[in-house]
C-alpha cells in the first residue's frame, strides 16, 4: 500500500508555522538587543550596570573595553534631573 | 543615598552646579563597560588587592564620601592601569572572552574555553593568577575543573 503522504501535510504545515514564528520572534529579540541573545534573570546590580553601559556607549547592550570614558561620563547621570513627583 | 533607583527620563540637561574644588585632583573614571569588567574582575582583584582593601577598610570607618576620596582615587587609577595592561598584552584573548560572556548572559560557566586561554596569557605576560576567594581548600577551583557538573551542555 502506498505511503499516505496527504496525512503528513498538516505535520509539515504546523512545523513550518512554528518555525517561522519562532525564528521571527528570535530575530525581533536580537534586533532589540544589538544582535545578541537577550539578558535574563537580571537583578538590581545587572540593571545598574546596563544603565551605566548606556551612559558610556548609548545602548543598554553596548560594550567597550577601552578604559577611557567619553567626555560627559562624569556628569551625564540623570540622578539629579529625574522627575521626583 | 546609598540605594540605587532606576532612572526616569531626565527633565533637563544636567550641568554640575557644584563641581569639585580644584584642590582635589581629578581622576578619570573607568570607562569600561560591564562585560569587559566582569572578564577582568579577578585580575583587578589580584593586581589591586592592597588599594581595594584600604578603600574598604576606610569606608568601614566612616561612610561619608569625603572621608575616602584619596583611597577611591587610588582604586580608580589602579583599575584603569590593570585594564590598560591587559589590553596591551592580551587584547585578542580578552576581547574573545568578554564577547563570549556578552552572548551568554554574562555567566562565567558558559565561557570556560576562552577563559582558559585568557588566564594562560595573563599568567605568562603579567604573572596574575585568578583565585576565587572562599573556594574550598582541597579541591581544584571551579574554573580549573576538567569535568564540572554544570557546563554549557546539559548532561
Amino acid at each position: 500500500m502506498p505511503v499516505p503522504w496527504e496525512a503528513l501535510i498538516p505535520f509539515g504545515l504546523v512545523t513550518a508555522m512554528f518555525g517561522v514564528t519562532g525564528t521571527a520572534f528570535n530575530i525581533a529579540r536580537r534586533v532589540s538587543n544589538d544582535g545578541k541573545p537577550p539578558r535574563y534573570g537580571l537583578d538590581e546590580w545587572d540593571e545598574m550596570m546596563m544603565e551605566r553601559d548606556q551612559r558610556i556607549t548609548g545602548s543598554l547592550r553596548g560594550q567597550k573595553s577601552d578604559p577611557t570614558p567619553p567626555e560627559n561620563f562624569a556628569t551625564n547621570s540623570t540622578w539629579y534631573t529625574k522627575r521626583s513627583i | 543615598m546609598a540605594t540605587w533607583t532606576k532612572n526616569d527620563a531626565s527633565v533637563a540637561p544636567y550641568v554640575d552646579p557644584t563641581p569639585l574644588p580644584p584642590s582635589i585632583p581629578s581622576v578619570e573614571e573607568v570607562g569600561t563597560t560591564s562585560a569587559p569588567l566582569k572578564s577582568a574582575a579577578f585580575f583587578i582583584g589580584a593586581y589591586c588587592k592592597d588599594f581595594n582593601e584600604d578603600f574598604m577598610l576606610c569606608k568601614a570607618e566612616n561612610r561619608n564620601p569625603e572621608h575616602c576620596l584619596k583611597e577611591g582615587r587610588k582604586v580608580t587609577r589602579c583599575a584603569t592601569d590593570i585594564i590598560t595592561k591587559l589590553r596591551e598584552n592580551c587584547l585578542a584573548e580578552f576581547d574573545k572572552h568578554w564577547q563570549c560572556l556578552e552572548n551568554n548572559n554574562q555567566q562565567y560557566y558558559m565561557c570556560r574555553k576562552p577563559e582558559r586561554a585568557l588566564n594562560k596569557c595573563v599568567f605568562e605576560k603579567l604573572g596574575l593568577v585568578k583565585a576565587i576567594p572562599g573556594s574550598p581548600q582541597g579541591q581544584p577551583q571551579i574554573h580549573e575543573k576538567t569535568s564540572p557538573i554544570f557546563g554549557a551542555m546539559q548532561k
